[in-house]
């Protein structure tokens, strides 16, 4: 925990590290309050949007579009350790390769809780509002999708700690991050047969916070096969592990 | 005396470069060493490769007679090439940050602050500090949890003349209480200076290593001259131990052999009834010798 202390005292006089959250903050804030008029899964969403407890699976899954923009946010604050050259003179210093990745995990994880609490205060703050039903019953119903929210961010930010310790780069990290995520593993998904790519890593922390109403939308088109959000995890952290230990070999086996 | 750093047959390869070839050297406790070579000639690699940052395509290196730790890195204070901060932290806050990582006593701080003069800046950010308050800065982090040992790259390099006479003063008084140094620098003058060993790098390879005093154990030079020269001219000729001499405008320059100094020549000079009006030791220049060392087995 003395590692994240650490990484605070880096962070929280940051201006650029405020400047993303409050970026990140803001338009997650104004997507869920003009929503109501998207058509989401073929129909109009009106106020049935905020209705608990659907209420959590159609705010994770809004939610989940932004986890690129903590990614982004991760990358900056990786790549800055490589141009300021401060990660070389920390290892110099005494701290261990292992402790270096650590510490940015430590920070990943520290954003996904707060951007799983920050989805918990905007939920509760819409749905008491808005929603019909407001007993503890329907609030608390489908409260477990902000978990597997939790997850995916988690997922989507060692992703792009990854691209920032391979990269070093903040424009090629983020452009790598950016290409992966939307159009290199997407393009891939098309060449394989869904039971395969089920499980390959993008389409597995979206499986997390499916798509509200994709019932109905299946009935229309052929259905995708996907795992379900519980299930899904699984991988997911395999995933992130998985990533974890590959940011720990490059920093291991290149010279700083 | 301890050995505080060892490296045995240490070896960089960068493609088909090879920036370091076989070095082995031995730093003693309490002596100040000079990695000295031209730029590119591996210094900075060597020090990168026993800080932990580059790794070696062979050999092995030992802090104080073990492999590289925690333990042993918290024993040494470390510059390499520039100093290393993040920008828009103040000089306070960017010590905090190197006290986390060594376990320093955070009281420190202020004290190291006041030692490099940046007392009065502690609270100004490190972007708008000058090169040399920069690197006033990196000293005061190197020696933030008062290490035995410190490795110093170019610690001088891009300021200006006060800013080096201000940075070699600290070094040495540091170095008088008993640190061991390790300084890499181009400057000929510096190592010259401040250094009591030297080892001479080029193009990867160990040229010369030894106290400064034996690689700089060339004849002295001598300068002198007198109202009227044509009788020094003449006792010249006839003293054995002037190996050679040639006259200046208004005064001769010579040297001798060793083992004789500047004080057999003036005795000699008097016995003779010439009296010398000037009488200047110079050490041949490190330049000289650097150059002679360079060129031996090039």
């Amino acid at each position: 925990m003395n590692l994240l202390r650490t990484e605070f005292r880096k962070i929280f006089p940051y201006r650029t590290f405020w400047g993303i959250l409050a970026i990140y903050m803001l338009l997650l804030l104004l997507v869920l309050y003009i929503s109501r008029n998207v058509m989401l899964g073929g129909q109009s969403m009106g106020a049935s949007m905020y209705q608990f407890p659907g209420l959590w699976e159609r705010f994770t899954y809004i939610a989940y579009f932004f986890n690129l923009l903590l990614g982004i946010l991760v990358i900056v604050l990786i790549t800055d350790e490589y141009s300021f050259r401060t990660i070389r003179q920390q290892v110099i210093d005494g701290l261990s390769r292992a402790e270096a990745v650590l510490s940015k995990f430590y920070v990943v994880l520290a954003l996904a809780v707060f951007s799983t609490l920050l989805l918990l205060a905007l939920g509760l703050t819409f749905g008491l509002l808005f929603s019909v039903k407001r007993g503890m019953g329907a609030v608390l119903g489908q409260i477990d999708h902000l978990s597997y929210f939790f997850v995916q961010s988690v997922g989507y930010m060692a992703l792009a700690m990854f691209f920032a310790f391979l990269f070093r780069k903040s424009g090629l990290a983020i452009i790598a991050f950016l290409a992966w995520s939307k159009i290199v593993e997407p393009v891939i998904h098309y060449q394989l047969p869904d039971r395969i790519d089920k499980y390959l890593p993008m389409k597995v922390f979206s499986s997390l916070t499916p798509m509200p109403g994709r019932e109905v939308l299946d009935q229309l088109t052929s259905p995708t096969e996907m795992l379900s959000p519980a299930w899904a995890t699984v991988p997911a952290m395999l995933y992130i592990g998985l990533l974890l230990l590959l940011s720990y070999l490059l920093l291991r086996l290149r010279d700083l | 005396m301890a050995t505080v750093l060892q490296t045995d047959k240490l070896s960089k390869r960068y493609g088909s470069l090879q920036a370091l070839d076989n070095l082995t050297l031995q730093v003693e406790e309490g002596s100040i060493y000079g990695l000295l070579g031209p730029n590119g000639s591996g210094k900075t690699t060597t020090l990168g490769m026993v800080l932990d940052v580059i790794r070696p395509s062979g050999g092995s290196f030992l802090w104080f007679g073990k492999s590289i730790s925690k333990e042993t890195k918290q024993r040494v204070g470390a510059l390499l090439e520039t100093p290393n901060f993040y920008p828009y932290l103040t000089a306070k806050r960017n010590l905090q940050v190197v006290a986390d990582i060594k376990n320093a006593d955070p009281k420190n701080i202020n004290q190291m602050l006041d030692m490099v003069g940046l007392g009065t800046r502690s609270h100004t950010t490190y972007k708008g500090f000058s090169l040399g308050m920069k690197q006033r800065l990196a000293l005061a982090a190197a020696m933030l949890n008062d290490p035995e040992v410190l490795v110093l790259d170019e610690p001088t390099n891009g300021l200006d003349p006060q800013g080096i006479a201000e940075v070699r003063d600290l070094i040495l008084r540091i170095a008088s209480h008993g640190k061991t140094i390790v300084l890499a620098s181009h400057l000929l003058d510096e190592v010259e200076k401040v250094c009591t060993h030297v080892a001479v790098l080029q193009a990867g390879k160990l040229k010369a290593n030894g106290p400064v005093s034996n690689i700089l154990s060339a004849h002295d030079h001598l300068l002198i001259s007198a109202e009227n020269l044509a009788p020094v001219l003449q006792l010249l000729e006839r003293l054995p131990y002037v190996v050679q001499f040639a006259q200046e405008k208004d005064c001769i320059t010579l040297t001798l052999t060793e083992g004789y100094t500047s004080t057999d020549l003036n005795r000699d000079m008097f016995a003779q009834g010439i009296v010398l009006s000037q009488l200047l030791v110079r050490r041949k220049s490190l330049e000289a010798q650097f150059l002679e060392i360079i060129k031996k087995d090039a």
